[in-house]
Parts: C-alpha cells; structure tokens; sequence
C-alpha cells in the first residue's frame, strides 16, 4: 500500500504546535494554522515596536523602527510551521522547519513590559532608551545561546534576536553595511553586473519616499545570509 | 490484471540524462517514447516565485513533496537527493556546466591510476557540443589547451559581476588563467525562456526559468505529442523474456492508485534512473536465470561507487567585495586538471567565489559582548569593509575501490516491501595513500595563490564528501569488468541502456552533468539507429516553452 507522506506531515505539524501550546500554555497557534481556521495571533505591536528602535541601528531612520517591525510581523505571520525544508543532493534527510515561534516570542514581549511596569510604573514602549536597554540586555543574558553568531531568525530564542536577525538578512541591511546599493537577491540586469554597485547617498530616513523597500518577496530572507555558499 | 503501456523506447526516470535523450531521440527519429517517473510534475512556472520566496524567508523546499516517504537509501550516499519528481535531481541543480577533460577519460593510460573510460574525449566532444545547445549553455571559451572545443557556447558567458572582474585580476597575478564557469543559465532570452536577472537561488529555483531545468524539455515534447510521459509511477522490476536475454517488460506502480499497477512492454529500455536507482532496479529484478540481478554477468552491478573530494579555502583579499552581487556565478581554471606529467598523481579543478565568510554580521563582539543597537553595524562595517573575502574550491579525483558498492539491505524496506539500497563508498588503495598529500598540495597551492595576489587564507577546510556521484553501473570494453559499453548498452541484454552518472568508471574531478547530458546524447543516437530518421526535426535549440 503507498504511505501518503503528509500523514507524517500533518502529524508532525499537529505535534510541534501541540508542543508550542503546551509550552506556553496558550491556544495551539500552529493546529489551527495547518488546519486553514485561524492565522497566528499578532505580536504585541507596541512592545515589538520599542524592541525594534532599541536593538536596530539608528541609519534606519525615525521610521525605520516601526517599519521594520510591522514587516518582521507580516513575515512571522507567514510561515508555515514545520513545513518541509529545502533538501539537495548530499543528504537523504527529510527536514521540517521549526514550530512557529510566535507564542514564545509573544510571551517574551508580554513579559518585557510586566518587567517594565514593575520596575519603572510604566509599559516597555514609554521607557527611556536606556531604560529599555537594560531590560533587553537582562532577559538576553537568561535567553539560550546563539548570540554569538546570528542564529536563523525561525530559531532565535528570543524576539529581540529573531528581529536582528530577520533586519541583518535583509538587502536593506548588507546595503547599509557597505553604502552601496548591491540590491542582493533582487531582479537586476545582468548588463550591469560588472559595475560597481552605486553609493547609498540617500539619507536612509528619507528612503520611504526616495528609494521604497523591496517587496516582500525579495526583501527578506532566512537563507540569503551572508556567508551562505552555493552548493555546487 | 495490470495496466499495459506498449511503446518503442520506456525511459525509466526523467533527470537531465534522460531529457537530453529524450530530446535528441524525439527530434531525430520517428518513434514513440514513453517516460517512467516515480515522483509527480513540479509546480508550474508561474508558481515558482512564490515558492522562491518561501524558500528564501523560511527555508521551505520549493518542490514541495518531492520525496517518497520510505523510498530512500540507507548508508551515507553523498551526492543523492531523496527528490522524486518530473526533472530529478536536477530539479535541485546550481546549472554549472563545466566539460570533463581530455585527461578524465584516460587517466589509467596517462598517469597509472584508476581505469580508462571506454571512450576518449574527442568521442565523446560532439556530444558535448549539442547538450550545451539543447539546454542552452552560457560560457566563454578558456585557453585553447584548457579547454578544447570544437563548436560555440550557443550564448555568451554570464557577464562577470564586479566582485568576479575584481577576483579575476587578483587570481590571475598568480599566472592562472580564470573564466566563467560555464552555465546553464540564460545570458539572453533562449529556447522561449528569461534572461537571468540574478535572483541568486539559481539552486534550489529560479523564478523566471532562466535556468534550464529538464521539465521544460519533458512539458514541450508532451505538448507536441512527441513523448508520454507516466508521472507517479513507479518501476518495481525489469522482466526478461523467457527466450532471451532481451528485457521485455517492466512492471510498476500507480502511487496515486496503490490497487492499481502497470507493465510497460518496449522495444527497449532505458535506465535513467540515476546512481541509486538504476543499479538498485537492476538488483530488485533478480530472478532465476540471473540470481544476483539483470546484466549483472560481471558481478559488477552496484560497484565501483565513485566522486571527487573537495577542499575548501576561504581568504582575506585586500579590496572590497560586496556580497550578494550575484553568488551563485564563478570563475573556473582546468589548469591543474590537464597538468601533463607527473612525478605524483593530483589533478584538481579551481574555482572562485565571492564570499561573506568571516565578514557577517554578529552579535557579540570578539570580548563576547553584547552589541545593539548601532553596534552590530559599526561592527560589521568595520570587519566587512576595505577589505573582502574569496572562496577558492579544489575538486580532486579520487578512484573507487571495487568494493565502494550499493546493495539492497538485507531487513529494511519500503512500504511496498522492495529492500532498500544501501551505499557505501571506498577509495582505491592508491587515493586513500595519497589522500593526505592531495589536500595538503591543494592546500600549499591556495596559499600561495593567495599570496600572489596579496591575500591571506584563513581557513582552509577539505571535504569528506564523495562530492558528484557516479557508478554502480560502470561502463567499458570487457563484459567481465564493466556493466555497460561506451553507449551505455548493457553488455547482457541488448535492448538495455543504462545511461548517466551510474556509467561513469571515475568522477572526474569537476560537475559532472554536463557529461551527463553528453552521454545521454550519445546513448540516444545509437538507440535512435533502430527507427527511422523523422523529417520535420526541430528547428529550434533550447527547448523552452514553459507554460
């Protein structure tokens, strides 16, 4: 009789969200997500926000904090938990992605501005930078490894490091890096490929109106990182 | 009582092997074709954007479902993929295209080492040709005594990026001569399909087929009623007829109907299977009169699994380079594999990169603190501009020991009850022997290659990987020491072919699709001699219609 592979899809999906759940005492985000009822709760959005202009660089602009955020959500929202991976030659695994780590990272926000509230009489959002940098920099300290280096945004432990690792995998961020517009993984003309790559002189705060952000589908990336090598 | 399908020429897979031969045999002659494919088609073109980007924001397979759940390998089978689906491994293919050289087919001949192919380059050279043409291959010639060819690239080489035209200059201070690695990309519109636009996710998809894929072969010669093709279908056994020695049918599997299974019945049949599955179908068809599997009188089924190792060099150059230009493009040198006599067997290939290793950006600094902020980019900026990173990559040949084999597991099976295949790859006594010098040689030679140019390797890492595999169904002149000959007819059923990567007697020491597709083309050309010639032949290159 033939195996129907997505009965161990689902299955694994069914757990891996049972997981997360159970983890974290809330609904099971990615049950109802493979079963098509209900898209992942949102992030607390003003939390996220203040996460956002603390651990992102000030060159994204007065904006940027906010802008990133809201994309860093509509990416989240996105992914499909547990979804088979990417597989080439050189392996005969099966790989499945990570549960969603959305009701992990909603947990930490919700808790940032618990600290925050008890510490300072005020929610995370209204504190000083200063302020709210202590509180990141103690609940990263009790976060679990992969600091070092950039973890995989699915897999950072914690929000504010998902959220620096989504921003640093972006084009946005290698062209701000080098203050050249490399544009990578976007759709550029092979004629001009042996050209330099054009200075980034537009203050990134005016960006929204000079130079709008790539689309989603070519901004963002897990896998076009930086140090990734070709297979072949 | 099974499903009959009765046609001319049953090809058993549906990889790039079997569309370059499928191409060239539908083109050629009038006959008819069936091909057999265990996996399913792959999502349509106008899909793959979508699927690129899920692969490029979460790491999601962009051939979803390509697999068959149990239907896998046991053992650690380096180069193989568990995809199953209409265009095979090279679904899952980067499109580099590089010919072996004249040197790869006679290495026993010229340096004492391995066996000979059972054909030379020059036979083998017009075939090459064609397979550029029909999958459509961008490339510059090298230097004429590194890179003999008889006939054009059909399209220019991808342009160099700024990063590549800057390595080229620095690699080439050390007296190397560097091009384009050859592509199977478009550098112009080609055979109805995109120019590239450097998406960089060459492999695993390219959005906008600019990168040739064998389904665009198998989807226009279905259209234009050249070709049937059988998709989850899988072929259980090869039969024998009763009289002969002659393959008579074949009998498979409906995936999507699992009551329902099916006999093939060809005039001949073509294994294209791939390394794993070829030998493995020709072990499962044991029966009687040949106890250890078809066209096996040699013995030799499954063995002589063979590849080339790799060492890997990243270094520190003294320019910027600016990740992401366009990653998944290169520079080639055969310099070192047409290395004429010497004292001591290493051949190797060399092939450049642009890199961002060691230059990323990080979280903690080197005192292990914590960095937010604008710290990680001042860091980042600090360590990845002024200066840059080159990946520099060696492929060496390794020669297979008669023992580096596949065979079916004795206790693991698959949901249909077929044992398993099992790998196990081994060097020859001379490679392992000389294992330690070729790194270390390669090793040498990247630094100072690196200091020609005013670089500093710091990291140099070789691969235990049995990189680009090959074998199992090895061809030659002898019935006694191969399975094949240098068509890929087996030598114990005439109607057989075994075409491919199972065929190679070494792996040569660079990609080894291109000589793939070149067998295959060859393969076609000999089977085709059985039919009549087809008047109205394609007048088109590059089969690309990709609706």
């Amino acid at each position: 009789m033939s195996p129907d592979p997505r009965d161990r899809r689902t299955f694994l999906k069914q757990s891996a969200a049972a997981a997360s759940a159970l983890a974290l005492g809330c609904a099971p985000e990615g049950a109802e997500r493979a079963s098509g009822t209900a898209a992942p709760p949102p992030l607390p959005r003003e939390p996220l926000r203040a996460v956002a202009a603390t651990v992102l660089p000030s060159e994204v602009g007065p904006e940027g904090p906010a802008r990133i955020a809201d994309e860093f959500e509509a990416w989240l929202a996105g992914y499909a938990p547990v979804s088979e991976q990417v597989h080439g030659y050189g392996t005969q695994e099966i790989r499945y992605g990570p549960p969603a780590p959305g009701p992990r990272w909603s947990a930490q926000l919700e808790a940032l501005d618990s600290e925050a509230r008890a510490r300072h009489g005020r929610p995370f959002a209204s504190l000083a930078p200063a302020e709210r940098r202590a509180l990141l920099e103690t609940a990263l300290a009790q976060a679990e490894g992969g600091l070092a280096d950039r973890p995989a945004a699915l897999t950072a432990d914690h929000v504010a490091v998902g959220l620096l690792s989504f921003f640093y995998g972006s084009p946005e961020a290698a062209d701000l890096c080098y203050g050249r517009r490399i544009g990578a993984g976007t759709c550029r003309p092979l004629e001009a490929s042996g050209e330099r790559p054009e200075r980034l002189d537009v203050e990134i705060a005016a960006r929204p109106s000079s130079r709008p952000p790539a689309p989603r589908s070519e901004s963002r990336g897990t896998r076009i990182e930086r140090g990734l090598e070709p297979a072949s | 009582m099974p499903a009959t399908v009765e046609t001319d020429v049953c090809v058993i897979g549906s990889g790039i092997t079997a569309a370059m031969l499928v191409d060239k045999l539908a083109d050629d002659r009038d006959l008819k074709i069936t091909v057999v494919e265990a996996g399913a088609p792959p999502p349509p073109l106008a899909r793959r954007a979508e699927l690129r980007r899920r692969y490029v924001d979460y790491g999601d397979n962009p051939w979803p479902g390509d697999h068959i759940e149990t239907h896998t390998v046991v053992g650690r089978p380096h180069g193989f993929s568990p995809s199953h689906v209409v265009g095979g491994l090279a679904m899952h293919w980067g499109a580099v295209t590089p010919r072996f050289t004249p040197e790869d087919f006679r290495v026993r001949a010229l340096y004492g080492e391995g066996d000979d192919w059972p054909l030379t380059y020059d036979d083998l050279e017009p075939a090459y040709g064609e397979a550029e043409v029909r999958m459509g291959v961008a490339g510059d010639p090298g230097p004429e005594d590194l890179d003999p060819r008889s006939s054009p690239y059909p399209m220019p080489a991808i342009p160099l990026t700024y990063n590549l035209v800057r390595l080229k200059a620095w690699a080439e201070a050390s007296g190397v001569p560097f091009w384009p690695m050859p592509s199977a990309k478009n550098s112009r519109p080609y055979g109805g399909r995109a120019q590239c636009c450097r998406h960089e996710t060459c492999w695993p998809i390219c959005p906008i087929g600019a990168k040739y894929s064998p389904e665009f072969t198998f989807s226009a010669l279905a259209r234009a009623g050249r070709v049937e093709i059988l998709t989850e279908t899988l072929v259980r056994r090869l039969h024998v007829a009763d009289a002969s020695e002659r393959i008579e049918r074949a009998t498979a599997v409906d995936r999507t109907d699992p009551s329902r299974s099916l006999e093939l019945r060809a005039s001949v049949f073509v294994l294209a299977a791939g390394y794993v599955w070829s030998p493995h179908l020709l072990l499962l068809s044991a029966d009687a009169r040949h106890p250890d599997g078809l066209a096996n009188r040699s013995g030799l089924v499954g063995a002589y699994l063979c590849g080339h190792r790799g060492v890997n060099a990243f270094v520190d150059v003294p320019f910027d380079i600016y990740p992401g230009m366009n990653g998944q493009h290169s520079l080639l040198s055969t310099r070192f594999m047409r290395p004429g006599p010497q004292r001591r067997y290493l051949r190797h290939d060399f092939r450049i990169w642009e890199s961002a290793v060691g230059k990323e950006p990080r979280l903690r600094d080197d005192a292990g603190r914590l960095m937010l902020g604008d710290g990680v980019l001042a860091d980042w900026r600090e360590r990845a501009r002024g200066r840059g990173t080159a990946r520099l990559r060696a492929y060496y040949d390794a020669m297979p020991a008669r023992d580096s084999r596949l065979t079916l597991h004795p206790t693991e099976r698959d949901a249909w009850g077929d044992p398993l295949p099992r790998v196990s790859f081994a060097d020859a006594a001379s490679s392992v022997a000389s294992r330690a010098y070729s790194e270390e040689t390669i090793a040498a030679r990247f630094r100072e290659f690196a200091r020609a140019g005013g670089g500093e390797v710091f990291t140099v890492r070789p691969s235990d990987a049995q990189e680009h595999p090959g074998g199992g169904c090895r061809m030659g002149r002898d019935p006694g020491r191969s399975v094949v000959d240098s068509h890929g007819r087996a030598h114990d059923h005439e109607n057989l072919f075994i075409v491919g990567a199972p065929t190679f007697v070494t792996a040569g020491c660079t990609n080894g699709t291109l000589t793939m597709a070149a067998l295959g083309i060859r393969a076609a050309a000999e089977i085709g001699r059985a039919w009549p010639v087809r008047e109205a032949s394609r007048s088109t290159p590059g089969r690309g219609d990709v609706a």
